[in-house]
Protein backbone atom coordinates (compact mmCIF):
# COMPACT_ATOMS: atom_id res chain seq x y z
CA UNK A 1 0.00 0.00 0.00
CA UNK A 2 1.22 3.57 -0.66
CA UNK A 3 2.14 6.02 1.41
CA UNK A 4 0.47 9.57 1.22
CA UNK A 5 3.78 10.85 -0.09
CA UNK A 6 3.59 8.28 -3.17
CA UNK A 7 0.14 8.81 -3.21
CA UNK A 8 0.67 12.78 -3.76
CA UNK A 9 3.53 12.40 -6.07
CA UNK A 10 1.75 10.05 -8.40
CA UNK A 11 -1.36 12.28 -8.49
CA UNK A 12 1.01 15.41 -8.27
CA UNK A 13 0.08 17.65 -11.74
CA UNK A 14 2.96 18.75 -12.67
CA UNK A 15 4.44 15.02 -13.19
CA UNK A 16 2.36 15.26 -16.52
CA UNK A 17 1.89 18.95 -17.14
CA UNK A 18 4.65 21.29 -18.89
CA UNK A 19 5.91 23.83 -15.83
CA UNK A 20 3.99 26.63 -17.91
CA UNK A 21 3.21 28.42 -20.72
CA UNK A 22 5.48 30.57 -22.36
CA UNK A 23 2.99 32.97 -24.07
CA UNK A 24 0.68 33.19 -21.38
CA UNK A 25 3.31 33.97 -19.24
CA UNK A 26 4.36 37.07 -21.07
CA UNK A 27 1.10 37.77 -21.32
CA UNK A 28 0.80 37.72 -17.19
CA UNK A 29 3.57 39.68 -17.34
CA UNK A 30 2.96 42.48 -19.31
CA UNK A 31 -0.43 43.03 -17.22
CA UNK A 32 1.92 43.10 -13.89
CA UNK A 33 4.36 45.17 -15.05
CA UNK A 34 1.25 47.94 -16.79
CA UNK A 35 0.13 47.40 -13.31
CA UNK A 36 3.18 48.45 -11.96
CA UNK A 37 3.52 51.28 -14.36
CA UNK A 38 -0.02 52.48 -13.86
CA UNK A 39 0.51 52.62 -9.80
CA UNK A 40 3.93 54.10 -10.34
CA UNK A 41 1.78 57.40 -12.12
CA UNK A 42 -1.13 57.47 -9.79
CA UNK A 43 1.21 59.46 -7.10
CA UNK A 44 2.05 61.88 -9.70
CA UNK A 45 -1.11 62.55 -10.36
CA UNK A 46 -2.64 62.65 -6.78
CA UNK A 47 0.00 64.77 -6.33
CA UNK A 48 -0.40 67.24 -8.92
CA UNK A 49 -4.54 67.46 -7.62
CA UNK A 50 -3.44 67.96 -4.12
CA UNK A 51 -1.28 70.54 -5.21
CA UNK A 52 -3.73 71.92 -7.80
CA UNK A 53 -6.08 72.10 -4.46
CA UNK A 54 -3.42 73.38 -2.21
CA UNK A 55 -3.19 76.91 -4.68
CA UNK A 56 -7.07 76.65 -4.82
CA UNK A 57 -7.19 76.87 -1.14
CA UNK A 58 -4.26 79.48 -0.83
CA UNK A 59 -6.34 81.83 -2.75
CA UNK A 60 -9.22 81.59 -1.38
CA UNK A 61 -7.44 81.96 1.97
CA UNK A 62 -5.67 85.10 0.48
CA UNK A 63 -9.04 86.32 -0.12
CA UNK A 64 -10.75 85.82 2.69
CA UNK A 65 -7.90 87.77 4.87
CA UNK A 66 -8.05 90.73 2.50
CA UNK A 67 -11.84 91.26 2.67
CA UNK A 68 -12.14 90.28 5.97
CA UNK A 69 -13.53 93.21 7.68
CA UNK A 70 -15.98 93.56 5.40
CA UNK A 71 -17.46 89.79 6.38
CA UNK A 72 -19.74 89.80 8.69
CA UNK A 73 -19.66 85.81 9.09
CA UNK A 74 -19.32 84.44 12.67
CA UNK A 75 -15.81 82.50 11.95
CA UNK A 76 -14.53 86.04 11.13
CA UNK A 77 -16.31 88.00 13.99
CA UNK A 78 -15.15 85.34 16.56
CA UNK A 79 -11.41 85.77 15.12
CA UNK A 80 -11.22 89.52 15.66
CA UNK A 81 -13.50 89.60 18.66
CA UNK A 82 -10.73 91.20 20.84
CA UNK A 83 -11.43 92.21 24.06
CA UNK A 84 -10.52 95.71 25.01
CA UNK A 85 -8.89 95.35 28.70
CA UNK A 86 -8.24 98.23 30.94
CA UNK A 87 -7.21 98.13 34.62
CA UNK A 88 -8.48 101.66 35.97
CA UNK A 89 -8.14 103.47 39.94
CA UNK A 90 -11.53 104.27 40.67
CA UNK A 91 -13.12 105.83 44.28
CA UNK A 92 -16.68 105.22 46.21
CA UNK A 93 -16.95 108.72 45.89
CA UNK A 94 -17.55 111.47 43.04
CA UNK A 95 -15.06 114.12 42.83
CA UNK A 96 -13.28 116.36 39.85
CA UNK A 97 -11.80 114.39 37.01
CA UNK A 98 -13.49 111.10 37.79
CA UNK A 99 -16.17 109.63 35.30
CA UNK A 100 -19.26 107.68 36.58
CA UNK A 101 -19.65 104.38 35.73
CA UNK A 102 -22.00 101.57 36.16
CA UNK A 103 -20.81 98.35 37.88
CA UNK A 104 -21.74 95.72 35.02
CA UNK A 105 -24.81 93.31 36.15
CA UNK A 106 -25.59 95.46 39.23
CA UNK A 107 -27.41 99.09 40.28
CA UNK A 108 -23.51 100.48 41.82
CA UNK A 109 -21.60 103.00 40.72
CA UNK A 110 -17.91 103.83 40.80
CA UNK A 111 -16.02 106.87 39.54
CA UNK A 112 -12.84 106.03 37.61
CA UNK A 113 -9.83 107.52 37.32
CA UNK A 114 -8.98 108.93 33.66
CA UNK A 115 -6.03 106.60 32.96
CA UNK A 116 -5.66 103.42 32.36
CA UNK A 117 -3.13 101.95 34.54
CA UNK A 118 -2.37 98.55 32.27
CA UNK A 119 -4.15 97.59 29.28
CA UNK A 120 -3.62 94.59 26.91
CA UNK A 121 -0.45 95.62 26.11
CA UNK A 122 0.41 94.55 29.54
CA UNK A 123 -1.09 91.36 29.82
CA UNK A 124 1.25 88.50 29.24
CA UNK A 125 -1.29 85.45 29.29
CA UNK A 126 -4.54 85.12 30.25
CA UNK A 127 -6.33 81.41 31.18
CA UNK A 128 -9.55 80.27 32.65
CA UNK A 129 -9.65 78.98 36.51
CA UNK A 130 -12.90 76.82 37.47
CA UNK A 131 -14.15 78.98 40.09
CA UNK A 132 -16.80 76.51 41.57
CA UNK A 133 -18.96 73.65 39.63
CA UNK A 134 -20.89 76.24 37.09
CA UNK A 135 -18.48 79.72 36.81
CA UNK A 136 -14.70 80.26 35.96
CA UNK A 137 -12.39 83.03 36.38
CA UNK A 138 -9.75 84.32 34.50
CA UNK A 139 -6.36 84.55 35.21
CA UNK A 140 -4.65 87.72 33.91
CA UNK A 141 -0.49 87.67 33.63
CA UNK A 142 1.29 91.05 33.42
CA UNK A 143 4.29 91.91 31.38
CA UNK A 144 7.26 93.17 34.05
CA UNK A 145 6.45 96.52 32.78
CA UNK A 146 2.67 95.94 33.27
CA UNK A 147 3.25 94.36 36.76
CA UNK A 148 5.39 97.56 37.34
CA UNK A 149 2.59 99.89 36.73
CA UNK A 150 0.28 97.79 38.66
CA UNK A 151 2.59 97.78 42.07
CA UNK A 152 3.08 101.78 41.23
CA UNK A 153 -0.73 102.55 41.00
CA UNK A 154 -2.06 100.02 43.59
CA UNK A 155 0.70 100.73 46.42
CA UNK A 156 -0.74 104.36 46.51
CA UNK A 157 -4.64 103.27 46.15
CA UNK A 158 -4.46 101.27 49.32
CA UNK A 159 -7.90 100.82 50.75
CA UNK A 160 -9.95 102.41 47.57
CA UNK A 161 -11.22 100.20 44.97
CA UNK A 162 -9.85 99.73 41.21
CA UNK A 163 -12.08 98.51 38.28
CA UNK A 164 -11.52 96.08 35.83
CA UNK A 165 -13.11 97.27 32.75
CA UNK A 166 -13.50 95.03 29.19
CA UNK A 167 -14.76 96.72 26.03
CA UNK A 168 -15.66 99.62 28.19
CA UNK A 169 -17.58 98.33 30.48
CA UNK A 170 -16.97 97.62 34.42
CA UNK A 171 -17.46 94.20 35.32
CA UNK A 172 -15.70 94.48 38.26
CA UNK A 173 -14.18 96.43 41.05
CA UNK A 174 -12.21 95.27 44.08
CA UNK A 175 -10.74 97.01 47.41
CA UNK A 176 -7.14 96.83 46.79
CA UNK A 177 -5.78 95.19 50.15
CA UNK A 178 -2.20 95.28 49.12
CA UNK A 179 -0.01 96.32 46.12
CA UNK A 180 -0.90 94.29 43.24
CA UNK A 181 1.95 93.39 40.61
CA UNK A 182 2.62 90.08 38.69
CA UNK A 183 -1.27 88.59 38.20
CA UNK A 184 -4.79 89.63 38.93
CA UNK A 185 -8.11 87.47 38.35
CA UNK A 186 -11.07 88.75 37.04
CA UNK A 187 -14.35 86.82 38.93
CA UNK A 188 -17.67 87.26 38.21
CA UNK A 189 -19.67 84.09 38.43
CA UNK A 190 -18.73 83.89 34.32
CA UNK A 191 -19.65 80.79 32.88
CA UNK A 192 -17.43 78.77 30.77
CA UNK A 193 -17.73 79.87 27.23
CA UNK A 194 -17.85 83.76 29.02
CA UNK A 195 -14.71 83.50 30.58
CA UNK A 196 -12.99 81.65 27.38
CA UNK A 197 -13.94 84.38 25.41
CA UNK A 198 -12.59 87.15 27.62
CA UNK A 199 -9.21 85.53 27.86
CA UNK A 200 -9.19 84.60 24.15
CA UNK A 201 -9.89 88.29 23.99
CA UNK A 202 -7.50 89.73 25.74
CA UNK A 203 -4.37 87.81 24.35
CA UNK A 204 -5.99 88.40 21.01
CA UNK A 205 -6.11 92.31 21.22
CA UNK A 206 -2.45 92.65 22.75
CA UNK B 1 16.10 19.91 -1.47
CA UNK B 2 15.71 23.23 0.27
CA UNK B 3 15.56 26.23 -2.28
CA UNK B 4 15.69 28.39 0.73
CA UNK B 5 18.94 27.79 2.48
CA UNK B 6 20.63 28.16 -0.86
CA UNK B 7 18.91 31.78 -1.38
CA UNK B 8 19.76 33.03 2.21
CA UNK B 9 23.32 33.36 1.48
CA UNK B 10 23.05 34.84 -2.26
CA UNK B 11 24.13 38.69 -1.97
CA UNK B 12 20.91 41.13 -1.84
CA UNK B 13 20.09 42.57 -5.31
CA UNK B 14 20.05 46.12 -5.55
CA UNK B 15 16.90 47.32 -6.07
CA UNK B 16 16.16 49.73 -8.55
CA UNK B 17 12.88 51.00 -10.29
CA UNK B 18 9.57 49.95 -8.67
CA UNK B 19 8.59 48.68 -12.55
CA UNK B 20 12.52 47.23 -12.36
CA UNK B 21 11.93 45.89 -9.01
CA UNK B 22 8.37 44.13 -9.99
CA UNK B 23 9.74 43.18 -13.46
CA UNK B 24 12.74 41.09 -11.50
CA UNK B 25 10.13 39.55 -8.83
CA UNK B 26 8.57 38.05 -11.40
CA UNK B 27 10.80 36.91 -13.48
CA UNK B 28 13.17 35.14 -10.62
CA UNK B 29 9.71 34.15 -8.72
CA UNK B 30 7.41 33.26 -11.36
CA UNK B 31 8.22 29.46 -11.55
CA UNK B 32 8.59 28.82 -7.81
CA UNK B 33 5.21 30.53 -7.26
CA UNK B 34 3.23 28.71 -10.62
CA UNK B 35 4.73 25.35 -9.08
CA UNK B 36 3.16 26.18 -5.66
CA UNK B 37 -0.30 27.73 -7.12
CA UNK B 38 -0.82 24.37 -9.34
CA UNK B 39 -0.35 21.86 -6.59
CA UNK B 40 -2.74 24.11 -4.65
CA UNK B 41 -5.49 24.65 -7.15
CA UNK B 42 -7.69 22.24 -9.32
CA UNK B 43 -6.35 23.19 -12.93
CA UNK B 44 -3.57 25.14 -14.61
CA UNK B 45 -5.96 28.29 -15.51
CA UNK B 46 -6.67 28.69 -11.83
CA UNK B 47 -3.26 28.37 -10.43
CA UNK B 48 -2.18 31.02 -13.55
CA UNK B 49 -4.80 33.25 -12.09
CA UNK B 50 -3.57 32.96 -8.81
CA UNK B 51 0.12 33.81 -9.79
CA UNK B 52 -0.88 36.75 -11.49
CA UNK B 53 -3.12 37.55 -8.29
CA UNK B 54 -0.48 37.64 -6.35
CA UNK B 55 2.34 39.29 -8.82
CA UNK B 56 -0.78 42.53 -9.24
CA UNK B 57 -0.36 42.55 -5.50
CA UNK B 58 3.01 43.23 -5.66
CA UNK B 59 2.88 45.81 -8.60
CA UNK B 60 0.19 47.54 -6.49
CA UNK B 61 2.81 48.03 -3.39
CA UNK B 62 5.99 47.34 -4.55
CA UNK B 63 7.58 49.19 -1.61
CA UNK B 64 6.05 46.72 1.13
CA UNK B 65 8.14 43.85 -0.58
CA UNK B 66 11.04 42.94 1.45
CA UNK B 67 14.13 43.24 0.00
CA UNK B 68 16.27 40.04 -0.53
CA UNK B 69 15.47 36.80 -2.32
CA UNK B 70 14.45 34.87 0.50
CA UNK B 71 12.37 37.53 1.98
CA UNK B 72 10.86 38.28 -1.81
CA UNK B 73 9.79 34.41 -2.04
CA UNK B 74 8.26 34.33 1.58
CA UNK B 75 6.64 37.40 0.98
CA UNK B 76 5.39 36.23 -2.13
CA UNK B 77 4.50 32.72 -1.07
CA UNK B 78 2.54 33.94 2.42
CA UNK B 79 0.23 37.04 -0.42
CA UNK B 80 -0.16 33.69 -2.51
CA UNK B 81 -1.70 31.00 0.31
CA UNK B 82 -3.95 34.08 1.61
CA UNK B 83 -5.37 35.14 -2.12
CA UNK B 84 -5.75 31.23 -2.22
CA UNK B 85 -7.38 31.25 1.45
CA UNK B 86 -9.93 33.94 0.32
CA UNK B 87 -10.47 31.90 -2.51
CA UNK B 88 -11.19 28.40 -0.79
CA UNK B 89 -13.31 30.03 1.47
CA UNK B 90 -15.59 31.57 -1.00
CA UNK B 91 -15.95 28.38 -2.74
CA UNK B 92 -16.01 25.52 -0.13
CA UNK B 93 -19.29 25.70 0.95
CA UNK B 94 -20.21 25.55 -2.63
CA UNK B 95 -18.06 22.69 -3.44
CA UNK B 96 -19.23 20.79 -0.06
CA UNK B 97 -22.58 20.83 -1.63
CA UNK B 98 -21.98 19.80 -5.35
CA UNK B 99 -19.83 16.57 -4.05
CA UNK B 100 -23.19 15.66 -1.75
CA UNK B 101 -25.75 16.71 -4.03
CA UNK B 102 -23.92 14.50 -7.37
CA UNK B 103 -23.70 11.02 -5.28
CA UNK B 104 -21.04 10.52 -7.73
CA UNK B 105 -17.49 9.51 -6.69
CA UNK B 106 -14.55 8.81 -9.41
CA UNK B 107 -13.98 5.85 -7.29
CA UNK B 108 -17.24 3.60 -8.70
CA UNK B 109 -16.25 4.40 -12.11
CA UNK B 110 -15.06 1.40 -14.21
CA UNK B 111 -13.04 1.27 -17.05
CA UNK B 112 -9.68 0.80 -18.55
CA UNK B 113 -6.36 0.67 -16.84
CA UNK B 114 -5.56 3.74 -17.81
CA UNK B 115 -9.03 5.14 -17.02
CA UNK B 116 -8.93 3.90 -13.39
CA UNK B 117 -5.29 5.52 -13.22
CA UNK B 118 -6.23 8.86 -14.01
CA UNK B 119 -9.20 8.41 -11.96
CA UNK B 120 -7.51 7.71 -8.69
CA UNK B 121 -4.92 10.52 -9.30
CA UNK B 122 -7.80 12.73 -9.75
CA UNK B 123 -9.35 11.21 -6.69
CA UNK B 124 -5.82 11.76 -4.92
CA UNK B 125 -5.89 15.58 -5.82
CA UNK B 126 -8.99 16.34 -5.32
CA UNK B 127 -8.97 14.64 -1.68
CA UNK B 128 -6.34 17.88 -1.26
CA UNK B 129 -9.47 19.98 -1.59
CA UNK B 130 -10.30 19.17 2.04
CA UNK B 131 -7.25 21.02 3.42
CA UNK B 132 -7.12 24.43 4.47
CA UNK B 133 -4.77 26.43 1.75
CA UNK B 134 -1.77 26.83 4.22
CA UNK B 135 -2.03 23.34 5.46
CA UNK B 136 -2.04 22.11 1.77
CA UNK B 137 0.36 24.07 1.21
CA UNK B 138 2.56 22.99 3.83
CA UNK B 139 1.76 19.28 2.86
CA UNK B 140 2.74 19.89 -1.10
CA UNK B 141 6.21 22.02 -0.24
CA UNK B 142 7.23 19.35 2.50
CA UNK B 143 5.66 16.01 0.40
CA UNK B 144 6.52 17.17 -3.19
CA UNK B 145 9.04 19.26 -2.60
CA UNK B 146 10.73 18.00 -0.04
CA UNK B 147 11.53 21.31 1.71
CA UNK B 148 12.40 21.00 5.83
CA UNK B 149 9.99 21.94 8.10
CA UNK B 150 12.32 24.77 9.25
CA UNK B 151 12.51 26.29 5.83
CA UNK B 152 8.83 26.08 5.67
CA UNK B 153 8.43 27.61 9.05
CA UNK B 154 10.61 30.49 8.27
CA UNK B 155 8.78 30.62 4.77
CA UNK B 156 5.48 30.98 6.06
CA UNK B 157 6.57 33.20 9.27
CA UNK B 158 5.57 30.30 11.33
CA UNK B 159 6.90 28.20 14.14
CA UNK B 160 8.19 24.85 13.58
CA UNK B 161 5.54 23.16 16.02
CA UNK B 162 2.74 24.89 14.00
CA UNK B 163 4.43 23.51 10.83
CA UNK B 164 4.79 19.91 12.07
CA UNK B 165 1.20 20.14 13.79
CA UNK B 166 -0.50 21.13 10.38
CA UNK B 167 1.49 17.78 8.18
CA UNK B 168 0.38 15.59 11.13
CA UNK B 169 -2.84 16.78 10.75
CA UNK B 170 -2.68 17.74 6.69
CA UNK B 171 -1.90 13.85 6.81
CA UNK B 172 -4.47 12.84 9.05
CA UNK B 173 -6.93 14.55 6.68
CA UNK B 174 -6.29 12.99 4.01
CA UNK B 175 -5.45 9.69 5.05
CA UNK B 176 -9.16 10.27 6.11
CA UNK B 177 -10.19 11.54 2.75
CA UNK B 178 -8.53 8.44 0.87
CA UNK B 179 -9.79 5.87 2.80
CA UNK B 180 -12.12 4.78 0.20
CA UNK B 181 -9.30 5.14 -2.54
CA UNK B 182 -7.00 3.02 -0.86
CA UNK B 183 -8.90 0.68 0.36
CA UNK B 184 -10.74 0.12 -3.25
CA UNK B 185 -6.99 -0.47 -4.54
CA UNK B 186 -6.30 -3.43 -1.96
Amino acid sequence: MKDIRELLQDADPLRQEPLTWSERRDSQRNVVLATALAQRDRPRTERRARMRLFIALGFVTIIVLLFAEHLSSPLISNVHAAVRFEVRLAEENPAAGLHTAKVSGTDRSVYLHDEAIVTNGDIAGARIVQADSSSYNVAVEFTPSGADKMRAATARHIGKPMAVLLDGQVIMTAIVREPIADSAVITGHLSKDEAERIAGGITSAR
Amino acid sequence: MNQLNVAQVLPVPGVGSPIERVAMLFDDHYDRLYRLARRLTANTDDALDLVQETFLKAARSPKSIPVGFASEEAWLVRVLINIRRDQWRKTMKRKRYEITASGESPLAATGTDLERSLIARATVWRALDVLSPRRRAIVVMHELDGITVSAIASLLGISQITVRWHLSMGKRDLTHALKAYTEARK
